[in-house]
């Protein structure tokens, strides 16, 4: 059974001057699913979603939205939060979004209606009288948000969301995405923020210097790493390194290193028979971060932002 | 839902938003009474005055019927007369003919002249003329009357009595002089100037607000930047129509709320057309000046990227302007000048120059060919534009161009 693609582009290319910003980018993100594009800054995210949604066009490669290779025919359908916030200072809140619904095609009463639903959802009830000019930059960016979502779009796109909220709003926004996701949305949405990924994604890809590096769950993204072990002794001399695995690292009182295939038993065995006891053992999951990391290499990541500041400059 | 009917409903969201956001502004008061400030100013006020007032010298006079010797007499009367005047004073060019048959229809069938404004026709012995004049020639008739009465003088020389009693009568004309239509013509120019000035200039900075709001993004995302771009013109269009009806109320109300005496001197100013065809075509040259220039201005303004950039464009769009102007008023004096048709011919001046000329001529066939050339190039210039737009915008080409980039590889 094929599985229903909400988007999927393959081979997308972009340049900019002799700069290959996105080379070669193949997505396909199934519908109702929440996914998310991870990577380091300047690694071709704003610009691979931009291509996606038909706002530029790509060099090559081809892509489709909601089934359709022209992604302006199906923007009624699609809800967007650029990555750079923009609403007209002198619009009240409420008209800011019921003017984002009519832009997709949501008639301007049903917009107003459904603005004051969703603000008083979202808890700024209060607000829903105030000109965008007197909000808090968190506050404005929750209605960006809701503006993007008041047509009830099929697809919802959200570039770098979490970027400029504190800790309370990023709460309410990611009840807002696993909503939209439960009324049967697909959300796409990019970040360099591993924890939101790692609590929100059904899949995921991760981009390093303009390609897909990894595609696939966060449970198939942490299954590239192998577990990690952190023991400490109860009687620590010098003498323990040599019954520790090669890969093993002091960290604090105890050591790390990366659980042997064949188990740990073994090396427990020989530690205890040693005298060295165990006062404190943990098996870790690798995190999604560790699997960023190891994917996109600390090396890329400074690559990545050395390449973004020369384009800034 | 077709894709025309998505782009115009997406264009008329955008336009909708703009028109709100300029009209329900304390500002947009300023923007509507700005005509006002212009006419304080005095600068286009004193200049357009001399204009108007050279347009009707050229063409103003006063006529005596006589024949033989007192018609000489009274050109050296005249001539004598005139220096007692200040040059700014003088009254009209004297005209001298033969009288005919009838000296009384001649005189009147003299101010329906169109190559002519006829203020005021003396006729009949001069110690009992008969003096036909203007509403607006009472200073013409007035003169008449003296030289009567100095040829009279002249030739009975030692008293000190009136020797001439004229009887004036006052003549009503079918129609507006030729000069009532080049001083029409010079309104109309000048008001399309001004509202295009002022249109224009709030065309050019439109983006401004996307781009420093950075709304830019998400109307990108929602709408083809067609319909930002159009959305925009309307929008501002719809503004110009306030502003057109606002200030269109005000110029046809003002005759009953100017004094009798004030209004006397406008009584001969008119369009050649009539006046209900002159405000159709006033309105449709409004329409394609306004496409045109806005177009042109709104591409230019969506490639400047900061402020100081906008103010840098906005000197020579100002000039653009103004050079039109200059070109189409010039028309506005001499209709059948090599310039005014030069000025018909070329795209951005020639509503101007048609407009004048709709006060000039009573013909109408040129303007059905200039308004079909003019919405020629109101396509190419909205095309273009459009894609200056989009690409001033997103700093990134349209599909076609790219294609032709790929087919020229």
């Amino acid at each position: 059974m094929s599985i229903e693609l909400a988007v999927s582009a393959t081979g997308l290319v972009k340049r900019f001057g002799n700069r290959r910003v996105v080379d070669g980018v193949d997505i396909a993100v199934p519908k109702g699913m929440i996914y998310g594009v991870l990577g380091p800054n300047g690694a071709g995210k704003t610009t691979t979603l931009r291509m996606l949604l038909g706002i530029i066009e790509p060099d090559e490669g081809e892509r489709t939205l909601l089934g359709n290779p022209r992604p302006r025919e199906v923007s009624d359908q699609v809800g967007y939060l650029p990555e750079e916030r923009g609403l007209y200072p002198s619009m009240k809140t409420t008209q800011a979004i019921a003017f984002m619904g009519a832009l997709r095609g949501l008639d301007w009463r049903t917009g107003r209606t459904r603005a004051t639903q969703l603000m008083e959802a979202a808890g700024l009830g209060h607000a829903t009288d105030q000109k965008i000019r007197k909000l808090s930059k968190g506050m404005a960016q929750l209605v960006q948000l809701l503006g993007s979502v008041v047509h009830q779009p099929d697809l919802l796109v959200l570039d770098e969301p979490f970027s400029g909220l504190d800790p309370v709003n990023q709460e309410r926004l990611e009840k807002l995405i696993l909503a939209e996701r439960d009324r049967g949305a697909t959300v796409l949405f990019s970040t360099h923020v591993m924890a939101h990924a790692e609590r929100l994604c059904d899949r995921l890809a991760i981009i390093a210097g303009g390609k897909v590096r990894f595609e696939g769950t966060v449970a198939d993204a942490r299954a590239t790493l192998p577990f990690k072990a952190h023991y400490v002794p109860h009687h620590p001399n010098d003498g323990i390194r040599a019954l520790l695995p090669a890969d093993s690292t002091p960290e604090g009182d105890g050591w790390r290193f990366t659980l042997p295939d064949e188990g740990i038993e073994g090396t427990l065995v020989k530690l205890i028979d040693a005298g060295y006891g165990i006062s404190g053992l943990s098996i870790e999951r690798p995190s999604l971060h560790d699997v960023f990391v190891r994917i996109v290499g600390a090396k890329a990541i400074a690559e990545s932002e050395a390449a973004e500041a020369e384009g800034r400059a | 839902m077709s894709s025309l009917a998505r782009l115009i409903r997406q264009t008329m969201t955008i336009a909708r938003r703009d028109f709100v956001a300029t009209v329900f502004t304390p500002t947009f008061l300023l923007f509507l009474f700005a005509p006002l400030m212009m006419v304080g100013f005095g600068a286009v006020g004193g200049g357009a005055a001399m204009s108007i007032t050279k347009s009707g010298d050229d063409k103003a006079r006063i006529v005596v019927l006589a024949g033989g010797d007192q018609a000489r007499v009274a050109v050296a009367a005249d001539r004598q007369l005139r220096r007692m005047f200040r040059p700014i004073e003088q009254p009209a060019r004297l005209i001298v003919e033969r009288p005919g048959v009838n000296p009384e229809a001649q005189a009147r069938a003299m101010f329906e002249r169109k190559e002519s404004d006829t203020y005021a026709v003396m006729y009949g012995p001069l110690d009992k003329p008969q003096i036909l004049h203007s509403k607006n020639g009472t200073r013409s008739a007035d003169y008449l009357a003296a030289l009567a009465d100095q040829v009279m003088r002249a030739q009975r020389a030692g008293t000190s009595a009136p020797l001439s009693e004229a009887t004036k009568i006052v003549v009503t004309r079918a129609g507006s002089t030729a000069g009532g239509h080049g001083q029409a013509a010079f309104f109309a120019v000048t008001a399309l100037f001004m509202i295009s000035l002022l249109l224009a200039g709030q065309v050019v900075g439109t983006m401004a607000e996307e781009r420093s709001n950075k709304v830019i993004e998400v109307l990108a995302a929602a709408v083809p930047l067609e319909s930002v771009f159009f959305g925009k013109l309307v929008g501002m269009f719809g503004v110009a129509l306030l502003f057109l009806g606002f200030w269109g109320t005000v110029v046809v109300n003002v005759g009953s709320l100017l004094p009798a005496k004030l209004a006397t001197a406008f009584i001969d100013v008119g369009p050649a057309v009539g006046l209900p065809m002159f405000g159709l075509l006033f309105v449709a040259y409004f329409v394609t000046s306004y496409m045109l220039l806005g177009a042109v201005f709104l591409g230019l303004g969506a490639q400047a990227s900061t402020q100081r950039e906008l103010q840098m464009m906005s000197l020579p769009i100002t000039i653009f302007q103004v050079a039109m102007w200059g070109m189409a008023s010039a028309t506005a004096l001499e209709p059948d000048s090599w310039l005014a048709t030069a000025a018909a011919a070329f795209p951005f001046s020639s509503p101007f120059a048609m407009v004048a000329r709709a006060a000039n001529a009573p013909e109408l066939w040129p303007h059905a060919v200039a308004l079909i050339w003019q919405a020629l190039w109101v396509a190419i210039t909205v095309t273009i534009a459009a894609r200056l737009f989009r690409r001033g915008v997103l700093q990134s080409g349209s599909p076609r161009l790219r294609l032709r980039k790929k087919a020229a590889a």
